[in-house]
């Protein structure tokens, strides 16, 4: 797989290729891998010092002119260490490349797809390879990345088939909530739509896809993360929160290769809340089979008294509503290629069936990559990738509402009627909603993108790239409407049974040209200069007919709907950079580059439309300048500094009337848009400075990779939530400052190295601090989010001057201040003791007080890969760690509400509650926690945890730090010898196992999922989610 | 091939020429394309009467719980209670519809149309009037302009001064002969572009404000019958608003309790006033307001209790907001201000003027018309007005008669929770409901958290036993 970089490097070497060779002589030879002693197909030739260089063949020879027996050939090859033999007078030198773990030598893609030795980089990046992608079987090649790269979040927002993940590099880098803080995603040179849309009534809750989900992993040969301004400045404000850059395979030189793999999966929820398991039905101790409320009855002991048909125990129905769910995927491949052409083909085919029940996924792709040698001086290649994806989607949020409202008195599962309709004692029953309220979603998507090279002289190199990004997203909503028949119950969102017809049309062009001038001045120093421009236009036309009220109950179509509704929006945008990069190479140990872009912007008014931004890199291997002791065997020192400019979400400037869609049919009316235009929107900037230190040690058994970074950003653009008295909803205005500062660390050992038994450990870990260091001048804070608790205990997210992003708050019990004593309006002293009512009860402090509770970005995150490999048996373990961070539970809210939650079991305790009077003494008073009349004649009404404990957000904001096992994975390549007689070249199968440990405080499900679809910026809120799954999955592998 | 890199190369700059040419068009998508920049003022004349009826039934539809028309299905419900609710929805629908109004008064001005001015003032002081009455102190002045984004809060009684002021510069504004776009009967959903009920509308409304401070010292009753002199004549001159996009939102709560989503329950205490558990008499209306229940008995459901009666919830044994009643029919309009509430007015103001003869034959007018709007059959309307609770006299005619008719002409309408807090609940048979989260009768609503959390000028408003500054 290593060795699929043989095209960078064939384009490396078009823009290095040699002198008219005058004289000198001829020097060939063979290249094998020290490990298999297989030859290596693609390994850089060259006569160092010069631009002289070839590749071997897919038989590992070369043949290459030196100028004088004083040449010294350098060997290189992606994943192994460089090798340097003097020519002397051989003819023939045959080289054996020893592995490497770390590889400063090697070739990145980076901005532009423009392929740079690592070591000329002056900024962190960090790749991730095919085997580390595919290792742990996700479908979603977000998901396949988490835990593995330094400075980057990846969370999935839950474990619906399809469903979204949101990625964040270095935190935060907007204050804007309703601005993703999404990375550009560029696949080989096309950037790659990553939204995910929310297109369509309720399809906000439905754990729609992220667009990244539909790519097939098993095409992926490498993705490099781009984290800072410096990485990405060339790719221009769209590359603003990072870059993520993906390659997929190429063909390569040498006999045709076909490749199947075929991925077989089972998983279940991996995390269920605790419930109680006493109380049963009704209300105030109450028996009442078909009470509203579902578990504040007596105990089913009780219960059973009156009613001899109660069963035995209380079901659980949180997991008898779940099911097992399954995957299989099938991915077959074909690569090959000659002198003049390469490609790689593949055909993937992935069913995938949820555990909630009744949501599933598919997904069809297939791709084509060609690459095309006209000439020496000419080369032409093309990507092209076609998928079909899409499943049944449900809102999870509203199936665990239900389940909440649900008695554990009777069988959930038990749904349907014996006539079709739904069986319920009275509450919506939420596997019936599952399994009639559908959203089926369908997309055709065609990824495509062609690149010319062409070389007129060796010294410079013009490129031209242009990519496709299109598709159609049609989402069915459907509903079955009521049939008449008697005693018959309505499942609540299905009203009277709906049809909605939704259609997006996507499309994206980015055309890149540039040109790449090299030149050596004099012996010690070297440049290339690039110059470049850059062009992306975008447009997405969306229409959806919502058709209400159907005639026939289940026949959906629109025109059996009584009452037809339109919907309609289109955004177009355009960007335009002119960009130029200037590197300068001093004795191949100081690397300096500096980068300048000018952005054309469609989404700022004329005046401030324009703007330009610079950034500056230096990289110094001190290892090849200094004389440094023997153990350490590479050494690299990045400094670099950015500017990168932002523009404005599309329309942001502008004001107007949207049309009033509520009236009937034949009437028309329009209403004030929702958004404050602002014309006067100028582009936001963020500077930013890193530095970082790269060493390795022992022959590169050990090695880190540290990096510091800090940056502001200045005048942000934000479509703040304004107050309705404005007349609007959203504004748009400039202002408002931003810090993150952080670090990276990434540690590789190979603490035991033989030649049967290794064992590689790598260790990423980062940490991110924000601040928020200015609001606009006339808001004291911007809320971003709310999410609904009972009685007082809504939470929100909000943005306050000196604190962090994240910040969740919300009510809190009041604690005891003595006379003089000052309260801390933002945090709770939980030292002192909570202020105890008359009543006997906890005071919940005035709701005008709002304290933060709890901050929903890590504090840090850290993964820790262990893979142990014994001949061809391999183990790879990944522990993955988000630490520090918390979140609103709102699912323990309504368990606390409706008594469901396990600590409500103490519902008929007398106790007293600890904590002082309103003077300060000590409570004494003792109280009962029941509904009603307690056991002292007191009416406790509806008692405690309803009439205190729900509505104090303080009870509900929990630490959800977790550390996971995120994925273990045993895999075994057959031995080589068994196929020696048949037409199978190579065997391999895999078990992996995914989230089979949580450690985790989190009352809830998985607290990695989120309430919010993928891309949002809010991830406060993990209460009625879509749960994680505990996935196991079985893999096999053969290539022919 | 180097042909091909010549076209290559060729077309390179013809690209990079016309882009530059054509770039300062090429990047100018500053306008909208979901959006109109200059509407009609037609369209939004549709918008404003629209959102202008719905906002009465969004605020009828909490207020109705707080004056017993309506209870809730389910026991402990907050709104019946009296918890601290979050009513931001509403809120935000008040002031959104203002806003249009505000735009449409803007660009009436701008191109002289006064007939449009004179409604854009109408249905102003009407959404500012429902907001003063549920908060009090609330934005006015700085909002919906585009110069702050945290409003101020003006007084509640200078809102009240506001309302007045708004509805006597309609009249001036729709007395005008001429106005350069005219009212579009089409458009106009509420009065289908009759000026001359949009003037009687404007006084019917100065008369219910007027008549609003009899608490206060400022009252004139002689002021709200002049008000009333200029306003309704008949139950065709109501302002009321019947084009839904589905059907009327009474209905549709009334749709969705028949498919077993409860709600629209009626409460006890309303059932318990028409059905002569209150007052001896059987009020003809009854049965045009409601259904019996499958025995045939209308029964009503205590606030706060949730449902009674054998367990089983999809058993109808009470009554309900009626598909089949003229008010909450699928094609029923939503009313704003009605004639029989007029009438109520003046009996109400006249009996306070110590005009007692006026008062009663309004008062019989009154009960006449809204038996009328409900279709009650004449033989059965003219029994009950003769009925000896209801034709009490002249002489014997109290205040507390005026409000038993009014409670019924106002049903949900967001009218009859100020009458009940005027008359200070003292209907016969009213009661708390159970488990009231207050001591007494509920008085005002808090702050929604949409408001309080993105305006820092929002007053802190926590006891709901506050009055506001005209029920003293």
């Amino acid at each position: 797989m290593k060795n699929s970089f043989t095209l960078l490097i064939l384009l490396l070497l078009v823009c290095w290729a040699p002198d008219v060779l005058a004289q000198g002589s001829t020097v060939s030879g063979r290249v094998t891998g020290a490990e298999a002693g297989m030859p290596l197909p693609g390994v850089s030739v060259t006569v160092k010092g010069t631009t002289t260089g070839t590749t071997t063949d897919a038989e590992g020879n070369y043949e290459i002119t030196v100028p004088g027996n004083d040449a010294v050939l350098v060997f290189r090859f992606l994943g192994y260490e460089a090798h340097e033999v003097q020519v002397g007078n051989q003819q023939q030198i045959n080289v054996t490349l020893n592995t490497d773990t770390q590889q400063l030598g090697e070739v990145v893609v980076t901005a532009l797809g423009i392929t740079r030795e690592k070591k000329a980089i002056g900024y962190a990046s960090q790749e991730v390879q095919s085997e580390e992608l595919t290792q742990n079987r996700q479908p979603n090649v977000l998901n396949a990345m988490q835990g593995k790269v330094a400075g980057v979040t990846i969370s999935s927002t839950g474990g619906a088939p399809g469903q979204g993940s949101s990625i964040q590099i270095r935190g935060t880098n907007s204050i804007d909530p309703s601005r993703p803080n999404q990375p550009l995603f560029v696949i080989d040179g096309i950037l790659m739509d990553n939204s995910t849309s929310t297109f369509g009534q309720g399809a906000e809750l439905r754990g729609m896809s992220n667009r990244l989900a539909d790519l097939n992993p098993n095409d992926i040969e490498s993705i490099n993360i781009l984290r800072g301004g410096a990485a990405t400045a060339l790719y221009g404000l769209q590359g603003a929160n990072g870059v993520v850059v993906i390659t997929t395979k190429a063909g390569r030189q040498g006999e045709m290769r076909v490749n199947f793999t075929s991925t077989a999966g089972y998983e279940e929820v991996n995390k269920f809340p605790e419930i109680q398991d006493t109380y049963t039905q009704g209300y105030a101790g109450e028996y009442n089979p078909t009470s509203f409320w579902p578990s504040w009855g007596p105990t089913v002991a009780e219960a059973r008294l009156l009613d001899p048909t109660h069963p035995a125990e209380l079901y659980n129905h949180f997991e008898d509503a779940y099911e097992s769910g399954h995957q299989f995927r099938n991915t077959l491949s074909f690569s090959g290629g000659g002198e003049a052409l390469n490609f790689f083909t593949s055909i993937s085919h992935l069913t995938h069936e949820g555990v909630l029940p009744f949501t599933d996924y598919q997904n069809i792709s297939a791709r084509l990559n060609a690459d095309a040698k006209i000439s020496d001086k000419i080369n032409v290649g093309g990507n092209f990738n076609y998928i079909n994806s899409g499943g049944n989607r449900y809102n999870a949020d509203r199936f665990n509402e239900s389940l909440s409202y649900w008695s554990p008195r009777w069988d959930v599962t038990d749904y349907r009627k014996p006539d079709g309709t739904m069986n319920t004692y009275g509450n919506n029953n939420p596997v019936y909603g599952a399994a009639t309220n559908q959203l089926e979603d369908e997309v055709n998507r065609f990824i495509g993108g062609l690149t010319f090279g062409y070389k007129p002289t060796d010294w410079l190199n013009l490129t031209y790239r242009l990519g496709l990004d299109t598709y159609s997203d049609d989402r069915t909503r459907t509903a079955p409407g009521p049939r008449g028949l008697p005693d018959e119950r309505v499942y609540e969102d299905n009203e009277l049974g709906f049809v909605h017809e939704y259609t997006t049309r996507f499309r994206a062009i980015n055309s890149t040209f540039i040109a790449t001038l090299n030149s050596d001045f004099g012996e010690n120093f070297s440049g290339t200069l690039r110059l470049g421009h850059d062009l992306y236009d975008r447009q997405a036309k969306s229409f959806g007919v919502i058709g209400e009220e159907l005639a026939v109950y289940n026949y959906f179509r629109l025109s059996n709907a009584r009452f037809l509704s339109t919907e309609e929006e289109e955004i177009e945008y355009r960007l335009m950079g002119i960009f130029a990069e200037a590197s300068l190479d001093y004795k191949d140990f100081l690397f300096l580059t500096l980068t300048g872009r000018n952005d054309i912007t469609s989404s700022l008014a004329s005046s401030n439309r324009s703007f330009f931004y610079p950034s500056a890199s230096i990289s110094y291997i001190f290892s090849e300048h200094l004389d440094l002791p023997d153990v350490i065997s590479q050494s690299k020192l990045r400094l670099s500094y950015a500017q990168m400019g932002k523009d404005a979400l599309p329309y942001s400037i502008s004001s107007g009337y949207a049309p009033y869609t509520t009236l009937p049919a034949g009437y028309t009316g329009v209403t004030r848009d929702e958004l404050l235009g602002n014309r006067e929107l100028k582009p936001e900037f963020t500077n930013t400075f890193e530095a970082g230190l790269e060493m390795s040690f022992l022959e590169n058994r050990l090695g880190f990779d540290f990096t510091y970074y800090y940056s502001l950003s200045k005048d942000q653009i934000l479509n703040i939530d304004v107050a309705n008295t404005t007349g609007f909803r959203l504004a748009a205005i400039n202002a408002g400052e931003m810090r993150n500062t952080g670090v990276e660390l990434i540690l590789n050992a190979a603490p035991v190295k033989t030649n049967d038994f290794t064992w590689d450990t790598k260790l990423v870990f980062s940490a991110n601090r924000n601040k928020i260091l200015e609001i606009p001048e006339e808001l004291d804070e911007i809320v971003y989010a709310a999410q609904f608790g009972y009685v007082g205990s809504t939470v929100t997210m909000r943005l306050i001057e000196g604190e962090p992003y994240g910040n969740i708050y919300g009510s809190h019990w009041q604690r005891y201040y003595g006379p003089g004593e000052e309260e801390d309006p933002l945090f709770i002293d939980e030292s002192r003791p909570v202020v105890i009512g008359e009543n006997g009860f906890p005071v919940r402090a005035p709701l005008s007080s709002q304290k933060i509770l709890g901050n929903s970005q890590p504090d840090w995150i850290g993964g820790f890969t262990n893979t142990l490999t014994y001949k061809t048996l391999s183990l790879t373990g990944l522990l993955d760690a988000r630490v520090g961070q918390e979140k609103y539970n709102q699912m323990d809210n309504f368990f606390a509400a409706f008594g469901i939650a396990e600590y409500t079991e103490n519902r008929n305790d007398t106790r007293v509650f600890e904590g002082v009077l309103a003077d300060g003494t000590p409570n004494t008073k003792e109280v009962w926690l029941g509904q009603g009349i307690g056991p002292d004649g007191v009416n406790y009404g509806n008692g405690y945890y309803r009439n205190f404990y729900r509505g104090v957000s303080e009870n509900f904001v929990e630490d959800a730090s977790w550390v996971r096992l995120r994925s273990l994975t045993l895999s075994y390549s057959l031995p080589q010898n068994w196929f020696e007689s048949i037409f199978v070249r190579n065997a391999s199968v895999s078990l992996t196992g995914n989230n089979l440990w949580l450690s985790t405080d989190y009352k809830g499900f998985d607290p990695e999922t989120s309430f919010s679809p993928s891309g949002s910026n809010v991830d406060g809120f993990s209460g009625f989610t879509y749960p994680a799954v505990r996935s196991y999955l079985f893999t096999l592998n053969v290539g022919f | 091939m180097k042909k091909i890199f010549r076209y290559m190369f060729a077309l390179l700059i013809v690209g990079a020429v016309t882009s530059l040419q054509s770039c300062e068009d090429y990047f100018d998508l500053e306008d909208n394309p979901n959006l109109v920049n200059d509407p009609p003022l037609r369209t939004l004349l549709t918008t404003t009467t629209q959102k202008t009826a719905l906002n009465s039934y969004r605020v009828a539809s909490i207020t109705s719980y707080f004056v017993q028309y309506l209870a809730s299905p389910t026991q402990g419900s907050s709104t019946d209670t009296y918890e601290i609710a979050d009513y931001t929805s509403t809120w935000d629908a008040l002031y959104l519809a203002m806003a249009d109004i505000y735009d449409m008064k803007q660009k009436a001005q701008e191109e002289g149309a006064p007939d449009y001015v004179g409604v854009a003032d109408v249905l102003m002081a009407y959404n500012l009037s429902l907001v003063n009455d549920m908060w009090g102190d609330a934005p006015y002045t700085e909002a919906f302009v585009n110069t702050t984004l945290t409003p101020s809060f003006n007084s509640a009684e200078d809102l009240y001064q506001e309302t007045l002021r708004l509805l006597d510069e309609a009249v001036v504004e729709l007395r005008k002969p001429e106005s350069s776009v005219i009212l579009d009967p089409v458009n106009d959903l509420i009065h289908r572009g009759d000026k001359g009920k949009w003037i009687k509308t404007a006084y019917a409304l100065k008369a219910r404000q007027l008549n609003k401070l009899n608490g206060t010292s400022s009252y004139a009753p002689q002021a709200v019958l002049n008000a009333v002199d200029s306003s309704y004549t008949s139950n065709a001159d109501n302002a009321d608003m019947a084009f839904f996009e589905e059907r009327n939102p009474w209905a549709e709560v009334a749709l969705d309790n028949e498919n077993l989503l409860l709600g629209g329950w009626l409460s006890e205490q309303l059932i318990e006033h028409l059905n002569g558990t209150t007052f001896a008499v059987e009020d003809p209306r009854l049965p045009n307001i409601a259904e019996p229940d499958t025995s045939g008995n209308f029964v009503g459901t205590p606030n706060g209790t949730g449902n009674i009666g054998p367990a089983n919830n999809t058993i109808r044994d009470e009554s309900y907001i009626s598909r089949n009643s003229p008010l909450t029919a699928d094609d029923a309009p939503l009313t704003i201000i009605s004639y029989p509430e007029v009438k109520m007015i003046e009996a109400e103001a006249a009996l306070r003027a110590g005009e007692t003869e006026r008062a009663y034959i309004a008062y019989l007018d009154g009960i006449e018309a809204s038996m009328e709007l409900l279709e009650v059959a004449p033989a059965e309307a003219n029994a009950y007005l003769s009925a000896p609770q209801v034709a009490v006299g002249a002489g014997a005619l109290t205040l507390a008669d005026i409000f038993r008719e009014k409670y019924v002409i106002t049903y949900l309408n967001p009218e009859a929770w100020n009458d009940a807090r005027r008359f200070d609940y003292q209907y016969a048979g009213f009661t708390l409901p159970e488990n009231a989260a207050l001591p007494t009768f509920i008085r005002r609503v808090v702050y929604p958290s949409g408001e309080t959390s993105k305006n820092p000028n929002t007053p802190e408003v926590t006891d709901l036993a506050d009055p506001l500054w005209w029920d003293q």
